[in-house]
């Protein structure tokens, strides 16, 4: 099949953007063991839609594309342009266009009419370009399923007309721009914006994190799902075992990082009888399942479930650890304490001395505080919990980053 | 559905294009730019050709097409949908759009859906009044083109009086707080819109006083060891900024960033976060903090 820059399936490209967005070392030859053709068609495609934002560099290993952005000084995210490549055959766009313009004002016309219109509309052209009253059917019912036509019934025929909207889209223009930035499924909100002349460039971001949006079908079926009550089948690619694994579930919450821009769904697990959590970029597909009764009870678990969560791990066996951490606050570093008031996300702060505050909270799993713990390397006075591995973790790490930096006391 | 072509970049430029031709005023140098300015890189290869050939017969001889209106697509029930769930969101405030046409349209979600579990939790008020106002003066002020006076109160409690050409409004979701970003005397001011006192939108700047002041930017570059899953996690904890990386050998990657000078004790806390995998090598001024921190950190635990 001769090469398009459009695509009929978003999931090949999910993962070769993820690839030269994430990591960006890799060579060419590392992409094409399954297909060298493949890899080429992908890496044009992404070159075509992304533009001046594909970079290249030549190493000893081969030629590494990747994708360079700085977040920080985009308007909106350049990975949305990957919705907007959906493939279509010559039909789809031809009818597009007659049936808008055979609807315009709001009309309302039979399936025939439409049919009789759009040869009408084509019989300009010597080119053959049959297109039958079945395949204007098909597209209209389309399109009333998309809410951009309305049908009625007259007598027995199905007539059809442009649904009415009364929306100022100039009165959204700010609020499309920002939202399609920090909203879920905020690519809906770049579809707004490009039926504007030109998008208001007033806002840019910070701590903004592109990726997600490759997962926003994933999220829209759960979320779906969610709205029906339904459980969902997900394919889930298991990175340990490195291979997909099925789980029937019912999705109940979305969990997200606003520090590195993952995005997870809480779901009960039916086989395991209790709440879990998937990484939405590890879902390869989700499938609406039936309607679950007993959603009362499931959503019931949530308060409890997040009340001991610090991120997004329950450890290996959801048992709570106790942790307390101190530090150490010298006299004008009240911000120490703003950062602890502001960054904790449970548990409490305890004053022990004029200097010293304690923090104490229960979690699942104090191993995921690590990272949150060593941001404030310099003022821990000590870090204590009955999870032995993560107080071990945390000194044995202390001791290799002064190894690494040259030795602590002495420096 | 969300992946389809009906918001696709390549019906989008046909419907401009349509749009010209019902006017009358199609050229063959307006379809070209017009693609150029919808749709993709090498998309002049493809919607032009199709459009002249028959394939999409469309258009007809001398630019003109059989179509009577120019291409008119209402919003589909996503599209409203979305909306809809925007106005349910604290931030929507800010905006104040208007609800009409919207009435019967059910959200796309609610807010409780989503948990924001690492966010901060001193983020703007964003049902506060005066600060509702300061926010739509500033956007007023950059939609028409205008100088604003802001008096704020800075950290350390001062007041102070700028006026200034507001560039941007910056939004962080960790933080969930709005910045201004502006500059005086050439140097780039970054102001937090919870500190503003007052805004006073004032008369409109020329275009040779909108000059965006020049951020400084840093290089860092650390090495990473990959154990624990930490290649991942780094390149996807850091993938906000600007950066480049390399493999130097077995599990081993060098990571060249750029940051703003101003955000540099971010930065820093962001990297001692990673623990021992990560080691910074450029810039000094980042390692000897570390350093220094490391030092402090030691005393404390031999205590």
């Amino acid at each position: 099949m001769a090469y398009s820059e459009l695509i009929k399936s978003f999931e090949k490209i999910r993962s070769y953007m993820r690839e030269f967005y994430v990591y960006g070392f890799k060579s060419r030859e590392e992409y094409t063991k399954k297909s060298a053709r493949s890899y080429d068609d992908e890496r044009r495609r992404i070159e075509s839609w992304l533009g001046g934002y594909m970079a290249f560099r030549r190493t000893s290993e081969g030629k590494n594309v990747f994708i360079s952005v700085d977040n920080r000084s985009v308007t909106f995210n350049p990975l949305h342009n990957a919705w907007k490549a959906k493939s279509f055959t010559d039909k789809d766009i031809v009818l597009h266009f007659c049936i808008l313009d055979l609807l315009a004002g709001g009309t309302a016309r039979s399936v025939g009419e439409i049919a009789d219109g759009v040869a009408e509309l084509l019989s300009h052209t010597d080119i053959p370009f049959e297109i039958d009253e079945s395949t204007v059917r098909k597209k209209l019912k389309e399109y009333a399923e998309f809410g951009v036509l309305q049908d009625e019934k007259h007598g027995r025929l199905l007539y059809y007309r442009l649904a009415e909207d009364g929306v100022d889209l100039s009165a959204w223009e700010d609020a499309a721009a920002f939202f399609s930035e920090e909203a879920p499924l905020g690519v809906v909100g770049s579809y707004l914006l490009d039926r504007r002349d030109e998008a208001p460039e007033h806002f840019r971001y910070k701590h903004h994190y592109l990726l997600h949006t490759l997962d926003t079908q994933i999220l829209y079926e759960a979320l779906c799902a969610m709205k029906e009550k339904r459980c969902v089948d997900i394919t889930n690619f298991n990175v340990r075992r490195d291979a997909e694994v099925e789980h029937r579930v019912y999705p109940l919450r979305f969990y997200i990082s606003t520090q590195t821009g993952r995005e997870y769904l809480l779901a009960y697990h039916y086989r395991f009888h209790r709440p879990m959590i998937f990484r939405l970029d590890t879902i390869r597909s989700i499938k609406a399942g039936p309607v679950e009764k007993q959603h009362e009870k499931y959503e019931s678990f949530i308060g409890k479930f997040d009340e001991n969560l610090w991120g997004v791990s329950t450890g290996s066996d959801y048992s709570i650890d106790h942790v307390e951490l101190t530090l150490r606050v010298e006299d004008g570093e009240g911000y120490i304490l703003d950062r602890l008031e502001r960054e904790k996300r449970h548990g409490r702060i305890e004053t022990v001395d004029e200097h010293t505050y304690r923090f104490v909270a229960d979690v699942y799993d104090a191993g995921e505080m690590l990272t949150w713990v060593r941001s404030f390397i310099g003022r821990i006075i000590s870090f204590e919990s009955d999870n032995h591995f993560a107080v071990s973790r945390f000194y044995d790490d202390m001791q290799r980053m002064n190894e690494i930096y040259g030795g602590g006391e002495e420096v | 559905m969300i992946f389809s072509e009906i918001y696709g970049s390549y019906f989008k430029a046909v419907a401009a294009i349509l749009a010209k031709a019902v006017e009358g005023g199609l050229t063959e140098q307006k379809l070209t730019r017009t693609v150029l300015e919808n749709a993709f890189g090498e998309s002049l290869v493809t919607i032009p050709a199709k459009l002249k050939d028959g394939s999409w017969p469309l258009l007809t001889e001398g630019f003109s097409t059989p179509l009577q209106h120019s291409p008119y697509l209402p919003l589909t029930t996503l599209e409203k949908q979305w909306m809809k769930a925007l106005l349910l969101d604290p931030r929507i405030q800010l905006f104040s759009p208007s609800e009409d046409g919207l009435e019967n349209v059910e959200p796309l979600f609610t807010p409780e859906k989503f948990v924001y579990f690492d966010r901060y939790s001193d983020g703007d008020d964003f049902s506060d009044p005066q600060y509702v106002e300061h926010f739509r003066t500033i956007l007023q002020a950059m939609h028409e083109k205008r100088k604003l006076r802001i008096q704020f109160h800075g950290h350390r409690g001062t007041r102070q009086n700028y006026f200034c050409i507001p560039y941007r409004m910056e939004y962080s979701s960790k933080d969930d707080k709005f910045r201004l970003i502006t500059g005086f005397k050439g140097r780039p001011l970054t102001v937090n819109l919870s500190r503003m006192d007052s805004v006073e939108l004032l008369g409109s700047w020329d275009e040779d006083e909108y000059v965006l002041p020049h951020e400084r930017e840093e290089t860092l570059v650390m090495e990473l060891y990959d154990a624990r899953n930490a290649l991942e996690r780094v390149m996807l904890h850091f993938s906000d900024l600007e950066k480049e990386t390399e493999r130097i050998g077995d599990r081993r990657y060098r990571i060249t960033l750029k940051y703003r000078q101003g955000d540099e004790t971010e930065i820093l806390i962001r990297i001692l976060s990673f623990g021992p995998v990560l080691k910074v090598t450029v810039p000094e001024s980042i390692v000897s903090q570390i350093r220094e921190r490391l030092a402090r950190q030691a005393a404390l635990t031999h205590n």
